[in-house]
C-alpha cells in the first residue's frame, strides 16, 4: 500500500509526461502545408497515378478505387461490406462542416476532415438517442478526445466496445468554429484554445487509423492553464464575482448537456421536480446551482472536447470550470482523461491508497 | 405580403431624413423624457479564436439591449444574435408572488404597465414576428403581459442589405425592408438615415422629435429606394417555397421519411428555438423563496426537449428526436398557418447560423418545397389528410 | 465576454397590476374531501370571492388548472356538473409533484383554480338520444360530470346506459355514486371489474370494459356514446363500438395531453392541426382519427 506522497509523486511524473516541454509553435505555412497534403491525402483517386497498396480495393461498378487507409475509403468498404449500417462522420454542409450520416457506401465521398471538423460526434453513441440507434450498427468517426469520450462510455456500461466501429483520424488541432465555407490553416489565433498540448493527437482506442501525421496545433495567446492560473491567483471573493457574474447570463438552455458525449443520464437531475433539486427559471440562484452541479457531475468524466463551451449562446467559459476540474483530478487521484478504457474512472473506482487527507 | 419601397410610408407623408449627427441629439431627447432606447450594441466576439476565424466577415457581433440613457444604438449591417422577442417575452418572467397566512393565501400582483420605451435599428425580421406572434397572444384569450408591452413600445426598422445565404425573409411573404410589427423604417443613406412612419404611432415619434428630423432630398430618396430593392432582389435569390403547398405537404405527409427523419443530428438542445424570434412556447413553474411564499414564473421552452410532451405516467407522445425536430417544423410551417394564416418564421435564419450540429432550415424547406411541389401521381402518399 | 443580455424582467415599476393577468388563480377553499381509491381523491371547492359563488358556469367537459401554491398547478376536468352551482368538484390520482401536494390539503386550505377552459361534450345537441357512457378507472371523473349533467336533464334524453370498469373492486370511483346510479330505475348500470380484481362479495361483472361493453351490445340508434379511460382501454372499446353500429362523429372523448397554461399560448398541447386547451379536451371519434399518432 503506497503512502499518499507516493500518489502524488506519481501525480507529476504523469502531468510531466502528459505536458511536454512547449516547443515553438510550428510556423503557420507547415500547418497549412501538412494540412492541405492530409486533404490530398484522402481523396479517393480514379486515375492510380501512385503505385497501388496491396490492401486497396477496386468498386467495378462505380470505377471507384480507394485506398483503405483513407476515410472514405475504409467508410466505403465498412458499408460496402455490411459491417456496419451508418457511418457518423463529418460532411461539407451549405454553411460549413457538420456532422453527417452516411448509409450507403456511393455516398461514403461525403466525408471530410479538416480544421473545421470541431464536433464531438460521440454525442451521438448515447443510448438515449432513438432516433441513431434505430439506424443500426454504427461507425463513427474519432478525433483523440473524442475517443477518451468513447473510453469514458465505455468503462460506464452505456456502450459495448464489439457495438461500435471507431475511425480514428489523425489530428493537429480544430478551430473553435465549424461554420465557414472553407477549412482554413491553424493559426495562434484561431485555433480552438483546447487543443494546445493535446496528448492524444494519434488515438489508440480505434478499429482504424486514417489521415497524415499532422503537426502540433499552434499554442494560443492565452492557453487554457493560463488562464485558469489568472483566475486562480485572484482572492476568492473576485474569483466568485467572476463566476457569478458569468452564470448570470446562462440562459438555461441546456445546450452544454446536450452535446456533451458524457451527459448522457437517462433523467438529469436537473429535470427531476419531486423534488425540485434544481430551479428551472434563469436567475442567478438557479444558474449558479445548475453550472456548478454539471461540472461536479462532470469531474472525472469530461474529456475536454470543449463543445459546451462552443455551443453555449450566453458564452459562458465552461472550458475554464472543466480544466480546474481536470487539474484537481490529476493532482488528487492521479487520473488524466485517457481513450485507454482499461484505466478506471476515479468516480467509479476506489483504491485504498486514495488520498483523503482533506477529508477531516 | 412584400413591402415594396413605394407602399411602405403612411399615405401622403413626406420621407424625413435623420443626420448622423443628430442621432446622439434624439437619444438625449429620449433620455430627458425617461423613455427607455432599446436597440443593437456591440459586444465583444464569442472568443478571439472565433473573432479570428472571422465567421462574421467584419461585421460587429450585436444583441439588441435597453442602453443606457443617452447611448446611441449601433444603427449598421450585422444580426444581432439574439430576437427582440426577450422584450415583450422576457426568458424569465414573474407572473405574480403569494404568500400565506395560516390557511389563508395572499397574491401579490406583478408590476403595472410596462415603461413607455422606443426600440430603433430593428431588423425587419424580428419586427415582423411581433405581429405574427401576436395571433396567438390574443386567440380567445389576451395575454396582458405581451400585449402591455407592445403597447408601450414604438418599434423602428432598420432596412437590412440581408446578412448572408442563410436569410430568407422574402420565402415567408417578408422583406428585409418591411415594417409588419414596426410604426416605422430607417433606410441608411449617405450621411444618415430616411426615415418614414408607417403608423399613427409612429408619426407620433417623429412629430414629437421633429426637430431632429429635416425632409429627405430627393437623391437620398432615390439611394434609399435602390439599396432596398437591391436587398429585396439578393434575398430572394436564397430561397423560394409556395408556402401553401408546403403547409399542405406537410399536413399530409406525417410519416414521410423527408420529414420523419430530420431529427438524427439534432441535439434537442433548443437553441433553435432561443434564438428565433417567433418561438413563444413556455413553461410555468412554481418556486419557493422560504417558507410560505413564493413566485410562479415562466420561462422560454421549446418542443425540442425530451421532457417537453412527457407525461406525469412516462409516457411520452414525441420520444425521439426525429418526432420532436417534425413537431418544430409542423407547428411553424402547418399548424400556424392553418389556425392563423401566416408561417411561424420569419426568415432570419438564426436556427441556420446557430445550429451546432449543422441542421439547416433552408436546406429542409428547400426539399420539403420540390417534395411539394411535385406532381400528385409520382410518390403519391395515402396518409390522411389534415383535417377539413 | 458575453454575448447574450439577460433578458429578464423590466425593473419593477412602483405600482402593481390593478387587474388580474390571465394566469392569476382565483383563490379557493377546499370545503370537502372524498378519498375514491387509495391513490384517488375528491376535492370539493369553494370560491372564496362570493360574487363568482353566484356567476361562476361552465359546461360538461371543461377543464380548470389547479395550484397548489408553491408546487404549481396540474390540470383536471371539472368534475362536478354545471347544474349544480355552488361549489366544483376535481378528481385526482397522486401521480407527480403537483398532484401530491393537493393531496396535503386538508379542509379549509386553500389552493387556486383557473378555469373554465377547453370545449365541452355537446350535450344540448343529444336531446331526445339515448346516451351511452363508458369509462375506465379514474376517467370516470370527467365522464361523471356529464352523467350528472344528463341526469339532472333526465326528460330531455332516451335510455342512459353506464358501463363503467376498474382494475379491482378498490380501484373503482366514485363507488357511491356508483350504487345511487345503480338503484335508479331509468338507468342501466354495468360495473366490472378486470379478471382477479373481483372479491368474494363482488355481484357485478367480472371482464375487461371493452369485453363487457360488447355483451351489453347497446343499440347504436339515436345513441351517442361518451368515453374515457386509459388509452388502452379506449383503443379496444372504438372498434366494439364501431361492430354496434356507431358511427365516429356519435362518439365522443376526452383527452389527455401534457398542459400548461389552459389558454393556447405555451404550445405545449398542440397536436397536429390542435390545442387540446382550446380545441379539446373533448374530440369526437372523427377528429381523433385525423389526429396524428402523438397522444
Amino acid at each position: 500500500m503506497t503512502e499518499p506522497q507516493d500518489v502524488t509523486t506519481e501525480a507529476q511524473d504523469t502531468a510531466a509526461e502528459a505536458a511536454p516541454t512547449a516547443a515553438e509553435a510550428p510556423a503557420a505555412p507547415t500547418a497549412a502545408e501538412a494540412q492541405a497534403a492530409a486533404t490530398a491525402a484522402e481523396a479517393p483517386t480514379t486515375d492510380d497515378a501512385s503505385p497501388a497498396r496491396a490492401d486497396a480495393h477496386d468498386y467495378p461498378e462505380t470505377g471507384a478505387h480507394d485506398e483503405p487507409g483513407d476515410l472514405q475509403g475504409v467508410a466505403r468498404q465498412l458499408l460496402a461490406e455490411a459491417k456496419v449500417d451508418v457511418v457518423i462522420g463529418w460532411e461539407d454542409g451549405r454553411r460549413g462542416a457538420r456532422p453527417v450520416f452516411i448509409t450507403e457506401a456511393d455516398d461514403a465521398d461525403r466525408l471530410i476532415f479538416d480544421t473545421r471538423c470541431v464536433h464531438d460526434l460521440v454525442s451521438y453513441l448515447n443510448p438515449r438517442r432513438t432516433q441513431v440507434a434505430a439506424l443500426g450498427r454504427v461507425a463513427v468517426v474519432v478525433k483523440g478526445c473524442d475517443a477518451k469520450a468513447v473510453a469514458g462510455l465505455l468503462r460506464e456500461g452505456q456502450v459495448k466496445r464489439d457495438e461500435v466501429v471507431l475511425i480514428g483520424v489523425r489530428c493537429g488541432g480544430v478551430l473553435e468554429v465549424a461554420d465557414l465555407p472553407e477549412a482554413v490553416a491553424l493559426t495562434a489565433d484561431n485555433v480552438s484554445p483546447r487543443c494546445f498540448r493535446c496528448d492524444n493527437r494519434e488515438p489508440s482506442l480505434v478499429d482504424y487509423l486514417v489521415g497524415d501525421p499532422q503537426d502540433e496545433p499552434p499554442r494560443p495567446p492565452a492557453t487554457v492553464d493560463e488562464r485558469v492560473a489568472a483566475l486562480d491567483a485572484l482572492p476568492v471573493e473576485e474569483r466568485w464575482e467572476f463566476w457569478a457574474e458569468q452564470f448570470s447570463s446562462c440562459v438555461r438552455c441546456y445546450a452544454c448537456r446536450q452535446v456533451c458525449p458524457l451527459c448522457v443520464c437517462e433523467r438529469c437531475v436537473a429535470d427531476k421536480s419531486v423534488p425540485q433539486w434544481i430551479e428551472t427559471a434563469s436567475h442567478p440562484r438557479g444558474n449558479l446551482s445548475w453550472n456548478l452541479t454539471r461540472a461536479l457531475h462532470l469531474a472525472g468524466r469530461c474529456v475536454e472536447c470543449g463543445e459546451c463551451e462552443r455551443v453555449c449562446p450566453a458564452g459562458l467559459p465552461l472550458t475554464l470550470l472543466n480544466r480546474k476540474l481536470a487539474q484537481v483530478l490529476r493532482e488528487r487521484f492521479a487520473y488524466v482523461a485517457t481513450d485507454d478504457p482499461e484505466v478506471p474512472a476515479p468516480v467509479g473506482d476506489y483504491r485504498l491508497d486514495d488520498a483523503e487527507e482533506f477529508i477531516r | 405580403m412584400s413591402a415594396t419601397p413605394e407602399t411602405d410610408a403612411a399615405p401622403g407623408a413626406e420621407i424625413l431624413f435623420l443626420a448622423e449627427g443628430e442621432l446622439a441629439g434624439l437619444v438625449a431627447d429620449l433620455a430627458t423624457a425617461a423613455v427607455e432606447v432599446v436597440g443593437p450594441a456591440a459586444t465583444e466576439p464569442a472568443s478571439p479564436a472565433a473573432a479570428a476565424a472571422d465567421v462574421l466577415h467584419g461585421r460587429p457581433e450585436l444583441e439588441y439591449r435597453t442602453l443606457a440613457p443617452g447611448v446611441a444604438p449601433l444603427l449598421a449591417p450585422g444580426m444581432p444574435r439574439l430576437s427582440l422577442k426577450g422584450f415583450f417575452l422576457p426568458q424569465t418572467e414573474a407572473l405574480f408572488a403569494w404568500r400565506q397566512h395560516g390557511t389563508e393565501i395572499e397574491i401579490e400582483r406583478g408590476e403595472a404597465s410596462a415603461r413607455r420605451r422606443v426600440a430603433l435599428g430593428v431588423k425587419p425580421c424580428d419586427a415582423a414576428a411581433l405581429e405574427i406572434v401576436d395571433h396567438v397572444m390574443n386567440w380567445d384569450f389576451a395575454d396582458q403581459p405581451w400585449n402591455e408591452r407592445r403597447v408601450a413600445t414604438t418599434v423602428f426598422t432598420l432596412a437590412c442589405p440581408v446578412e448572408d445565404g442563410s436569410c430568407f425573409c422574402t420565402a415567408v411573404g417578408l422583406a428585409p425592408d418591411g415594417t409588419r410589427g414596426a410604426d416605422g423604417l430607417f433606410t441608411p443613406v449617405e450621411g444618415g438615415w430616411l426615415v418614414e412612419p408607417s403608423t399613427e404611432k409612429g408619426a407620433a415619434f417623429v412629430a414629437e422629435h421633429a426637430a431632429r428630423f429635416a425632409t429627405a432630398s430627393a437623391a437620398l430618396v432615390d439611394e434609399g429606394a435602390e439599396a432596398r430593392r437591391a436587398a429585396n432582389e439578393r434575398v430572394a435569390g436564397h430561397l423560394e417555397i409556395d408556402a401553401e403547398s408546403v403547409r399542405e405537404w406537410i399536413a399530409g405527409h406525417f410519416d414521410d421519411p423527408l420529414l420523419a427523419g430530420l431529427g438524427v443530428r439534432c441535439h434537442g438542445c433548443g437553441t433553435c428555438a432561443s434564438v428565433c424570434p417567433t418561438c413563444h412556447c413556455f413553461d410555468i413553474v412554481d418556486e419557493t423563496d422560504g417558507v410560505g411564499k413564493g413566485t410562479r414564473r415562466r420561462s422560454w421552452d421549446t418542443c425540442q426537449t425530451g421532457k417537453f410532451t412527457l407525461h406525469a405516467s412516462g409516457h411520452n407522445p414525441r420520444n425521439d428526436q426525429n418526432a420532436r425536430f417534425r413537431q418544430r417544423l409542423n407547428h411553424k410551417f402547418s399548424i400556424y398557418p392553418l389556425r392563423f394564416g401566416e408561417v411561424l418564421c420569419t426568415g432570419c435564419g438564426r436556427c441556420s447560423r446557430e445550429c451546432h450540429a449543422g441542421q439547416d432550415l433552408v436546406e429542409m424547406l428547400a426539399a420539403i418545397d420540390v417534395a411539394a411541389r411535385r406532381p400528385a401521381a409520382v410518390g403519391a402518399e395515402t396518409e390522411s389528410g389534415g383535417p377539413a | 465576454m458575453s454575448t447574450v443580455a439577460p433578458q429578464h424582467e423590466a425593473r419593477p415599476a412602483p405600482e402593481a397590476r390593478p387587474a388580474p393577468t390571465i394566469y392569476e388563480p382565483n383563490l379557493m377553499t377546499v370545503i370537502d374531501l372524498v378519498d375514491e381509491t387509495v391513490d384517488t381523491r375528491t376535492l370539493q371547492l369553494e370560491f372564496k370571492d362570493e360574487a363568482l359563488r353566484e356567476s361562476f358556469a361552465f359546461h360538461a367537459g371543461q377543464f380548470g388548472e389547479y395550484s397548489a401554491f408553491g408546487a404549481g398547478e396540474c390540470t383536471f376536468c371539472i368534475a362536478s356538473p354545471p347544474t349544480r352551482a355552488g361549489a366544483i368538484e376535481c378528481t385526482f390520482k397522486t401521480v407527480g409533484k403537483v398532484s401530491a401536494a393537493l393531496r396535503e390539503l386538508n379542509v379549509g386550505d386553500t389552493m387556486g383554480f383557473r378555469g373554465p377552459y377547453g370545449n365541452w361534450f355537446p350535450v344540448d345537441d343529444w336531446g331526445g338520444k339515448n346516451v351511452l357512457f363508458v369509462a375506465g378507472g379514474i376517467g370516470l371523473a370527467p365522464v361523471r360530470c356529464v352523467i350528472w349533467n344528463v341526469l339532472d336533464r333526465r326528460d330531455e334524453f332516451g335510455d342512459v346506459t353506464i358501463v363503467y370498469g376498474a382494475r379491482s373492486v378498490d380501484d373503482l370511483v366514485y363507488k357511491r355514486e356508483l350504487e345511487e346510479w345503480a338503484g335508479r330505475a331509468d338507468v342501466n348500470m354495468v360495473t366490472t371489474v378486470d379478471p382477479g380484481g373481483e372479491t368474494p362479495d363482488w355481484d357485478g361483472r367480472v371482464g375487461f370494459v371493452p369485453t363487457v361493453l360488447g355483451e351489453v351490445a347497446p343499440s347504436a340508434k339515436d345513441t351517442v356514446a361518451v368515453v374515457c379511460g386509459p388509452p388502452v382501454m379506449i383503443k379496444f372499446s372504438f372498434p366494439v363500438l364501431a361492430d354496434l353500429g356507431f358511427a365516429d362523429d356519435d362518439v365522443f372523448t376526452t383527452l389527455e395531453m401534457r398542459m400548461k397554461c389552459g389558454v393556447g399560448k405555451c404550445g405545449r398541447c398542440n397536436i397536429g392541426p390542435y390545442y387540446v386547451c382550446k380545441d379539446g379536451p373533448v374530440f369526437s371519434a372523427t377528429q381523433l382519427k385525423t389526429l396524428p399518432p402523438e397522444y
